[in-house]
């Protein structure tokens, strides 16, 4: 199985310094997990080829480089690449760190590549007839397990597992390779967005009255106004009774499961 | 909130005593309708006064309840059912895409509707595109409602192109999805299918623009209103208004769909015992009402929930560090939490503040978790376990002999 997967040039999102980003370093690991068999390599399209240097140390022996100016849409000249490598999966980040951050390059890929797109997998393996079985996390510790056939782009999701230590060694044995590669101008639509300083803006608190007193803003933040505030209230009841309301009413809102009727 | 503005003239000429000769006359004792009542102490002591010893005692828990008629309260008028605003030819559409998970709303996507509302004004109208039945779309902010039909299966490509149809069948002028993880990824499939450039994570929707960070939270970047856009989570308030209409619009024939490529998909619940409490459905939790932990670990396990705690369990070692629920332990985004024997400090009740439902077992009818409880129940706790725990074991043996006797 031929596996890429794209790196970006990524920016710590404290010191600002040029990291490669963790999902990467996790979408590495869930590559490397997928068998020794498997032929993987990186990818990356920008100016510099020193940004994603690190990734061999996370797990990669070979990174293809692709030479695209700053500022520029790389997804013309990582499609082209891919179409020529034909790779059986493509592994992406979830978001950029330190760019515009929009996702969108895994999409732009799988569309021109007319290849499916499974999102924020959280593990990969091989099933059998050359399909893949991907997890896929739907929070709070959630998943759905797909079964999906043939080429395929996979973003990873940050609940994979940690990836794999950084080694040394390896970082010094792997190669980056710049390849030279005429791209297909497909122009991509961008937005012309005015720039300024980041302001942080206060959270919404559910249920705070717009210039309401600190003790209004007090009880919305516990809670005590809310639908919930204007509760039902039983004053000793029987325990059996009491028991009763408050597993027909868990059952009301959804959280315990109705008994199921016997099979027939 | 502002007091209203007064109007001295207006007052003067309420106050006028019309045919009183040839001077003004003026009566100062008419008071304006409006405005706080005139406050009377000398009443509200005397209604304070308790007994009839000879040393006067007053009660002064009883305050504002005056004796004399010269401070009633005016009767407060019974708010009225709002009217629903009905917006006949909008000038232009706001669509918007909620997840509706199971059919009901999610918090992100009432945000996301209050958001399509600020965009649209008064001018246009907010059109909601849901598969499948979706309710509460009128009071959320929806003024018209596009409803496809339910599809069976995970198949994004084929949910994205019948999202590309409808707005297109739309011609929406904006359209919004929340950034969650379905809805983001619905997003940028739907932009890239329509070539259209998608603006990201808003943090700021409003007429002028919209607003995201960019670059680590560096910069950020604002734009006049894009057609397309991803609203973050707890950024834009809901709608808070009066109910919208929420007219269905009818909707032509099924798109054609791109080939099925996934084989089967399957969901696997989280498993409650092992996931992060911060992360939990349902959480079930001890406080210091409890003495018998054994049969509290049986209820966890019966209800299928994660356990929680107090902080004072916690320091006395009875429950696990990591399981302590509140400002110092671990702020809970559960659906449902319910407290047994849990009297509710405010630190408990600040980890508790992201909950939809509570359910509260307390001795106290007067702690502050049964104030805060959808479901209070005033009882030993101690005495409800057992009785749950019983419950819940009858109608497992239930099912299990109706199993047995069915053919």
């Amino acid at each position: 199985m031929r596996i890429a997967v794209l790196l970006s040039a990524g920016l710590h999102p404290v010191s600002g310094a040029p990291v490669l980003p963790r999902v990467e370093a996790q979408a590495i690991r869930l590559a490397a997990g997928l068998g020794a068999s498997s032929e993987i390599f990186g990818l990356h399209a920008g100016p510099e080829a020193a940004a994603v240097a690190e990734a061999l140390g996370q797990g990669l022996d070979r990174i293809e480089h692709v030479a695209v100016a700053a500022g520029e849409d790389p997804v013309p000249a990582l499609v082209a690449r891919l179409a020529e490598r034909a790779p059986d999966l493509i592994l992406a980040g979830r978001r950029s760190q330190g760019g515009d951050e929009s996702g969108l390059v895994p999409y732009a890929l799988a569309r021109a590549l007319a290849m499916p797109l499974m999102p924020d997998v959280v593990a990969a393996a091989a099933a059998e007839d050359g399909a893949l079985r991907l997890d896929q996390s739907l929070g709070r510790g959630a998943l759905r397990r797909v079964l999906v056939r043939g080429p395929v782009v996979v973003t990873c999701h940050p609940d994979a597992p940690a990836p794999l230590a950084y080694a040394y060694g390896r970082a010094r044995r792997g190669r980056v390779e710049t390849v030279a590669i005429a791209p297909v101008a497909t122009p991509a639509p961008a937005l012309a967005a005015e720039e300024r300083p980041y302001r942080r803006r206060p959270r919404i608190v559910k249920g705070a009255p717009a210039g309401g007193s600190a003790a209004e803003r007090l009880k919305a933040a516990t809670g005590e106004s809310g639908p919930a505030g204007s509760g039902r209230l039983l004053i000793q009841p029987d325990p059996e009774d009491a028991a009763r309301e408050i597993l027909t009413y868990l059952r009301q809102i959804g959280v315990v499961a109705a008994p199921a009727e016997p099979k027939t | 909130m502002t007091r209203p503005r007064r109007d001295p003239r207006a007052e003067w000429a309420a106050q006028f005593v019309a045919g009183a000769g040839l001077r003004p006359r003026y009566d100062r004792t008419r008071r304006a309708a409006a405005g706080r009542p005139r406050r009377d102490p000398r009443s509200e002591r005397e209604a304070q006064h308790v007994g009839a010893a000879a040393r006067p005692r007053y009660d002064l828990g009883q305050a504002g309840r005056p004796l004399g008629e010269a401070v009633v309260a005016p009767p407060r008028s019974v708010p009225e059912a709002p009217q629903t605003i009905i917006v006949e030819a909008p000038a232009f559409l706001v669509a918007v895409v909620p997840d509706a998970p199971g059919g009901r709303l999610s918090g992100h996507d009432r945000q996301v509707l209050g958001a399509a509302r600020a965009l649209a004004g008064r001018e246009g109208a907010v059109a909601a595109i849901v598969e499948g039945a979706c309710e509460g779309l009128g009071a959320a902010g929806a003024d018209r409602v596009l409803r496809l039909e339910a599809a069976e299966g995970y198949d994004p490509a084929a949910r994205a192109a019948r999202i590309e149809a409808a707005l297109a069948a739309l011609a929406a002028c904006h359209t919004l999805f929340p950034e969650s993880l379905d809805g983001g990824d619905l997003a940028r499939r739907v932009a890239v299918g329509l070539r259209e450039p998608l603006f990201t994570n808003a943090e700021v929707v409003a007429a002028k623009g919209l607003v995201r960070p960019a670059r680590g939270r560096r910069v950020e970047q604002s734009l006049a209103a894009p057609r397309f856009a991803t609203v973050a989570p707890d950024a834009v308030a809901d709608y808070a208004g009066p109910p919208r209409e929420a007219r269905a619009v009818p909707i032509d024939g099924p798109t054609p769909l791109p080939p099925k490529r996934i084989l089967s998909a399957t969901r696997i619940p989280a498993d409650p015992a092992t996931v992060p409490l911060s992360l939990a459905e349902f959480v079930v939790s001890a406080g210091n009402g409890l003495t018998d932990l054994d049969s509290f670990r049986q209820v966890v396990a019966a209800l299928h929930a994660t356990p929680g705690a107090s902080r004072v369990l916690c320091d006395a070692g009875l429950m696990p560090r990591h399981s302590q629920v509140g400002a110092s332990g671990t702020v809970l985004a559960a659906t449902c939490y319910f407290a047994l024997g849990i009297s509710g400090a405010p630190q408990h009740l600040q980890g508790v503040a992201g909950c939809e439902h509570v359910v509260a077992v307390n001795t106290d009818l007067h702690a502050a978790m049964i104030e805060r409880a959808g479901l209070a129940v005033v009882q030993d706790a101690q005495a409800v376990m057992p009785a749950l725990l019983r419950l819940l074991a009858q109608e497992t043996a239930g099912r299990a002999t109706g199993a047995g006797m069915a053919p």
